[in-house]
Formats: structure tokens, sequence, C-alpha cells
């Protein structure tokens, strides 16, 4: 079992450091810019009117929901694969998994408003939907699993097998657009051709979106992954305080 | 077991907090495959409605003027006729024209030029294709409303889709 060493410094007081500020710090500023440049400055859309500002939270929130994903792939496959299945992966993997659950209920609200605005409808069963509502679902079901009766060697294994699985849905659901014809448009800016068919001041303020989204993502998994440590932390001490407690009993 | 030894055998959960902790999770997850369920079954019985251009109709398997379907085309330029009770307008395709009758006004951002994908049937005796639903299908281009290239953006916007 990994053990985790409580911080020397009783003065420490939450999950904050120099860096976790300084990246704060940056994700109001790129989100107080997303406002600007996302309300105020870009363009209204040919066909759309306004309506296309709201690209700007819901592309990089797909996009992001994405790397959560990755992320907690990637912490599943350390934990699982590791000589060392380390518990701090399997912290990665969970934090990031339910930011990413998060970005992608954002995405899902973001697109359905905007469906109904452009598209005249909010929903439609057609593949990029389909698939988003599935990969949803499934982290979801990931956290669900996360949560379950068991050691904590246990939920992390389990968990992480859930992981690894439910990351294969991200590509069908990026190129569901080109397996099947779908109401849905194709990527405007991850297209296989490379072509961007976005206006300037559009894309800018998509990047901006992306860049600020981003920022809020590290910010959040920084924390979120040293509370769960802190619980971990909390959950060994228990344990400790229980032997202690049982010897006491036995009179050792 | 000796005296002095201590009871490690683990003891019975007094709260029913540990219980609550432990069933929260199962149900959320078999709510998790109850939607996955709902979901898929959504999709293949819309997916039951074949998504057809307006130049496969009747050529291509599935895309038969008896049956339902999902048809994809852009409205044509001049074609949109609104009635007290319905919208008529025409797609195209690639140089193949569909009459739509649409009972009610289509939302959205529905207009000329603009591609879309009406679901219905045939009417057998006149051909017009009776829809039920109408979904403005938006590209992947975005121009700035006020772009130097609006009027070159239009004019192309109005060439059907091919």
């Amino acid at each position: 079992m990994t053990t985790i060493t409580p911080t020397t410094k009783s003065s420490h007081r939450g999950t904050g450091t120099t860096a976790t500020r300084v990246i704060g710090l940056l994700a109001t500023v790129m989100c107080a810019w997303l406002v600007v440049f996302g309300l105020i400055l870009s363009p209204a859309d040919r066909d759309q009117g306004d309506a296309v500002r709201i690209m700007y939270v819901h592309v990089p929130s797909v996009w992001l929901a994405y790397l959560a994903f990755i992320v907690t792939a990637a912490g599943s496959a350390i934990h699982l694969f590791g000589r060392r299945h380390s518990l701090q992966a399997d912290r990665v993997a969970g934090a990031s998994a339910e930011i990413g659950v998060v970005f992608m209920g954002v995405t899902l609200v973001s697109g359905m408003l905007w469906g109904r605005i452009t598209w005249g409808v909010y929903w439609q069963w057609d593949a990029r939907l389909t698939t988003t509502a599935l990969l949803f679902v499934s982290y979801i079901g990931y956290l669900a699993v996360r949560n379950l009766d068991g050691t904590r060697e246990q939920l992390a294994r389990r968990s992480a097998i859930v992981g690894l699985l439910a990351v294969l849905e991200i590509p069908l659901v990026h190129w569901s657009v080109k397996l099947w014809r779908s109401l849905h448009q194709e990527a405007t800016v991850l297209g296989t051709d490379l072509d961007v068919s976005l206006d300037g001041l559009m894309l800018f303020s998509l990047f901006v979106g992306v860049v600020a989204f981003t920022l809020v993502f590290v910010w959040l998994l920084l924390h979120r992954a040293r509370t769960m440590a802190v619980v971990d932390l909390a959950a060994q001490r228990r344990l400790d305080d229980a032997l202690i407690a049982r010897r006491r009993e036995g009179g050792n | 077991m000796a005296v002095n030894e201590p009871n490690l055998q683990p003891r019975e959960a007094s709260n029913s907090a540990r219980n609550r902790r432990r069933v929260l999770p199962m149900v959320v997850l078999a709510l998790v495959f109850v939607a996955g369920g709902v979901i898929i079954t959504q999709a293949l019985s819309t997916a039951v409605d074949y998504y057809c251009n307006v130049d496969e109709v009747g050529l291509r398997s599935g895309c038969d003027e008896g049956r339902r379907l999902r048809l994809q085309g852009t409205v044509g330029e001049d074609s949109v006729v609104v009635t007290t009770s319905a919208t008529l307008f025409d797609i195209e395709f690639n140089g193949a024209v569909v009459q739509v009758e649409y009972e009610g006004e289509p939302g959205g951002i529905f207009r000329e030029c603009l591609p879309v994908v009406v679901h219905g049937v045939f009417d057998a005796q006149s051909s017009v294709f009776l829809g039920d639903r109408v979904e403005v299908k938006h590209s992947e281009e975005y121009v700035a409303v006020n772009d130097d290239r609006l009027s070159e953006a239009e004019s192309a916007a109005c060439t059907p889709a091919t």
C-alpha cells in the first residue's frame, strides 16, 4: 500500500501553493479576456448571428473534456501497469474524470442551447450527439465505480480498467461526423484537411477560450488531486488510530 | 486466542451513513446502464429513418419514396412560401429538387440557401415531401457578419449543395 507522508509544515492550510495561485490568477484573467472577446470584440456570424458566441464555451469545453479523459486514461495506465501501482496516479485519474464530466456537461448544455437557436431543436439522436451522450454517461459510470465498496487498491484497479476502456470512445465521438451522416457540422479547426474555416477574430476568441479553460482545468486538477490525497491520508490515519485502539484493548 | 492479543475481527458497521455510501454508487451505476440503454435505443430507432440526400431518392438503397426519410438538401432560392397553416419550399441537392410541405413554421435560422434536414414522408399522389420536422444544418464555415467577403460568401451560400 502506498503511504502518504503528511507535510511537516503545521502552518500549511488548504491545497493551494504558489504555483496554483499563479495558475488561478492567470485563469481568472483569461476568463475575463474570454468574456471581452467572446461577447464584445468578436463579430456575429453571418447565419447564426450572436449564437456563434456559444461556440467559445462549447468547443473549449469539449476539447478540455477530451483532454481530461485522456489524462484519466494515462493515470489509469500508470496505476495499473506501473511497478509501484501508484495511488497518486489513481488520484490524478479520478480528479481529471470529475472535471471532465463537468466540462462534458457544459458541452452538452451549451450545445443544446446552440442547437435550439440554429437547428431549431434542442436535441437530435444523430451520431455526434448520441456518442457524446454515451461518453458523458460512461464517465458518470466511472465515477460511480470509484465509489463502490472495496479497499482503496481494489477501487483504484477497477476504476483504472474502466478509465482505459471509456477513453476508447473519444475517437468514435470525434470522427462520428465523418463515419455517419450527421446534423452536427464537421470539425472547423481540427478537421482532416487542416483548413480553418473561421473568421480571424472568431478564431482568436476560440483560442482565448481554450487557454482559459485549460488553465481552469489545471488549477482544478491540482486542487482536487491534493484534496483526494488528504482524504486518503485521513482514512489511513483513521485505520492507524483504530489499530492502536485495538492493541490497547488487547493490553499491548 | 491469547488473552492479550487484540481482537482484529471486523466490527459491524454501526451507522446507516456507511450503508448509504455503499448503496448510492450501485444505484448510480444502475442508472448509468439504464441511461446507456435508452440512448442507444433512441439512436437506433431514429436511425431507422434513412438519412438521404435529395438526389438519392429512389436510387440509393433505403431511400425509397414509400418510407419515412430524413431528407437533406439546400432550401431553394425564392422558393419559400408561408401560408396560414404551412410552409412550402424546395430543397435541392446535386441538381435534384424536391418540394416540401411543412405544417407550421420551421425554427432555428431557417431561410433560403441554407442546408436543412426534413423528417417526413412523400405524398403518394403529389410527390410532395410532407415534413413533420425541419432542422437547419449549419456548415463548419463561420463568416463574420460584417466581413469583406460577405457578398462572396452569400453568393456561395446560395449554390445548391453537391
